[in-house]
């Protein structure tokens, strides 16, 4: 990823793309670390899909589930303020792929699966975890952080620094 | 800076990927997105203030008043159900934690304590009881949510020390540790309010004031239904690299981490289901009929549970006789840990109408039924005590094809009670006591009401054991 190949215009589309995503994941991660008491044992518990074991097995140790809620919590915060500004764009766009892929598996909208927990859709395989999936993944791999963003700054500064250090 | 950038253009002029300065535009470009992160800051800060502004809209009493007198609070009992009465805690204005107290050093006590820090409390941290009231001098008031065999001794410890105690329900394990409790109230003349929360609820205070009391809607009351059924929990764990050393747990009572987490199930320690659960609604039984029990049946059993680490019965059945003010009354009660359904709820059913009605907002938060045959209720509609009644369908059918029966009883009229909390439960029975401490309040739970509760409640084991019926003798009931 030397140097963006895409058009400006799609570039442009991609950044806002990444910001919303970003505002997304802030939101969550930040109603999550000021609710009193947040877990995610309720939504654990529902689990259906290969991981319902896992999962479900997760909320019977309190002091796992404990730290599974810190580390989700952060880990939604930070990789949200890293999308909005552009900043490690990649790295946040493959951890937060990671977090998406886990929260999909974990209340699949697969054929056969009832849930009692209401979502505000209407979903047959592809909810919008999936969807914001996807939108990651095209953020990573068109490196949305260079075109516009902090990533574009740092990118600068670390290729200068050899130079400076050879003059 | 330019010199460089330039030495550098100078020396890769071919390599047409190289990034280009960082000049003024490439900068900005960088910077472009960091807007977005100041608007999302100020949506959220309006938002975190729409949120504040309901809250305190929706709170039991205003919030923070100037020149509220600040109650120094200390937290005895740092588990489960310590922390859902902090968190209500924390909604109160005015309070400031001193200290926190809990054997758990390691889990509970290092999680609390954190906890507050970031609602900018400073507690200090306490293992023994006794050193956190030796030291924290200041301290107003006492929160005790410890195992029930330790209220007695926290509670009178507290209260000797000149403090105001609220301890969570039940009293204590046995008789004569509530008998002393009362008795070290009344010697100290400290309050002591016990953690029956309903007592504060404010709809079963409508219901108690308005509906029973002023409108009699029910009539008399007959008979009366309650239960909570709980699905099956797995027993609380604890991981080892936080587990108690066995001295400790030892000195407090306990004889491994299995039963210092699950010390509601073992005998001399807690009181099994019918205490955990039904002592808050056998406590409404008393309230409402306005008596207590004049007799007791009850059969009950380790149905389910694994006996190595379950003593108290995981089910029970109970049939009280009450002799009211208007009459007598029979009022059933189960609870079983085997299945959730249906939940809890407390059912009044007297000659005219019948109350329906539980904690929960969201299973069966206050339903009225009259009789046909009972007066009108329009002017309680009026009054706003009631809804309208919900509009019964005229269908002779039901959905199913079935045709009712021409002996069944005409439906009654269904009314909902339009009284809802939007506070976390524990909340009001908290406030009301912080109330009585800034002397703006009487305790809607003293510990006289609580000792008659818990007489009727521990009685039922006893009913068990004695598989036959057992008489509340009026000494038992007073002290």
């Amino acid at each position: 990823m030397e140097a963006t190949t895409f058009a400006r215009a799609p570039m442009i589309a991609i950044t806002a793309l990444r910001v919303l995503v970003g505002w997304h994941f802030l939101y969550e991660g930040l109603s999550k670390l000021t609710a009193p008491s947040w877990t995610a044992a309720g939504y654990l518990k529902q689990a259906r899909g290969p991981l319902a074991e896992q999962f479900r097995w997760l909320t019977t140790r309190p002091d796992l589930l404990a730290s599974a809620d810190l580390i989700t919590m952060w880990v939604l915060t930070i990789v949200g303020v890293c999308l909005m500004l552009g900043l490690f764009t990649r790295l946040a766009s493959v951890i937060g792929i990671g977090f998406l892929l886990m929260f999909y598996l974990a209340a699949p909208p697969w054929i056969g699966y009832f849930y009692a927990i209401p979502s505000e859709g209407s979903y047959l395989l592809v909810n919008k975890n999936l969807v914001e999936l996807a939108a990651l993944v095209v953020i990573l791999l068109t490196g949305s952080g260079r075109f516009a963003g902090l990533d574009r700054i740092l990118h600068r500064l670390i290729r200068r620094s050899p130079r400076l250090a050879a003059a | 800076m330019a010199d460089e950038d330039d030495k550098g253009k100078s020396k890769t002029p071919a390599a047409a990927g190289a990034p280009p300065k960082l000049d003024r535009r490439e900068l900005l470009r960088g910077l472009s997105t960091v807007p977005a992160l100041g608007l999302f800051g100020y949506a959220w800060s309006r938002q975190q203030q729409h949120r504040r502004g309901t809250e305190a809209a929706a709170a039991t009493t205003p919030a923070a008043a100037a020149g509220l007198q600040e109650i120094n609070v200390a937290l005895l009992g740092a588990g489960a159900q310590g922390q859902v009465l902090m968190e209500s805690m924390l909604r109160i204005p005015g309070l400031r934690f001193r200290a926190v107290c809990d054997i758990w050093t390691e889990y509970n006590l290092r999680r609390v304590v954190n906890t507050l820090k970031r609602f900018k409390q400073e507690p200090n941290g306490y293992e023994d009881y006794r050193e956190m009231l030796d030291k924290e001098r200041e301290l107003d008031a006492v929160i005790i949510a410890t195992p029930d065999f330790w209220h007695a001794r926290h509670t009178i410890a507290a209260l000797k020390a000149g403090k105001h105690v609220y301890c969570e329900k039940e009293m204590s394990n046995t008789l004569e540790g509530a008998r002393s409790m009362v008795l070290a109230q009344r010697e100290t003349g400290k309050l002591l309010q016990i953690g029956h929360q309903r007592r504060s609820n404010p709809r079963y205070i409508h219901a108690y004031q308005k509906l029973l009391g002023e409108a009699k809607l029910l009539g008399r009351i007959v008979t009366v239904a309650g239960q909570w059924n709980r699905a099956v929990a797995p027993d609380l764990g604890a991981p080892d690299r936080y587990a108690i050393p066995a001295d400790k747990l030892k000195q407090y009572g306990f004889t491994d981490m299995q039963q210092f987490r699950n010390w509601r199930w073992y005998k001399g320690l807690g009181g099994g289901p019918i205490v955990d659960l039904g002592s808050h609604q056998i406590d409404i039984y008393n309230w409402f009929l306005g008596a207590s029990p004049s007799g007791v049946m009850a059969s009950g059993g380790l149905l389910y549970h694994d006996p190595k680490t379950h003593q108290w019965h995981d089910t029970v059945m109970v049939i009280y006789d009450y002799d009211t003010p208007l009459g007598p009354a029979k009022a059933y009660y189960q609870t079983q840990t085997t299945n959730g359904s249906q939940g809890y709820y407390e059912s009044f059913m007297g000659d005219q109408g019948t109350l329906l009605i539980s904690e929960s907002e969201l299973n069966y938060p206050g339903q009225l039924y009259r009789d046909p045959n009972a007066p009108a209720w329009d002017e309680w509609i009026q009054k706003g005590y009631i809804s309208a009644p919900k509009e019964q369908e005229a269908k002779e059918q039901t959905a199913s094809g079935a045709v009712a029966d021409v002996r069944e009883s005409v439906a009654p009229d269904q009314h909902t009670v339009p009284v809802s909390l939007r506070d976390p439960y524990h909340q009001p029975h908290l406030q009301n006591f912080f109330d009585a401490v800034r002397g703006k309040a009487a305790l809607n739970c003293p510990a006289e009401i609580a000792y008659e509760s818990a007489v009727t409640v521990l009685k039922v084991n006893e009913a068990i054991d004695a598989k036959s019926r057992l008489a509340f003798k009026r000494e038992e009931l007073t002290i």
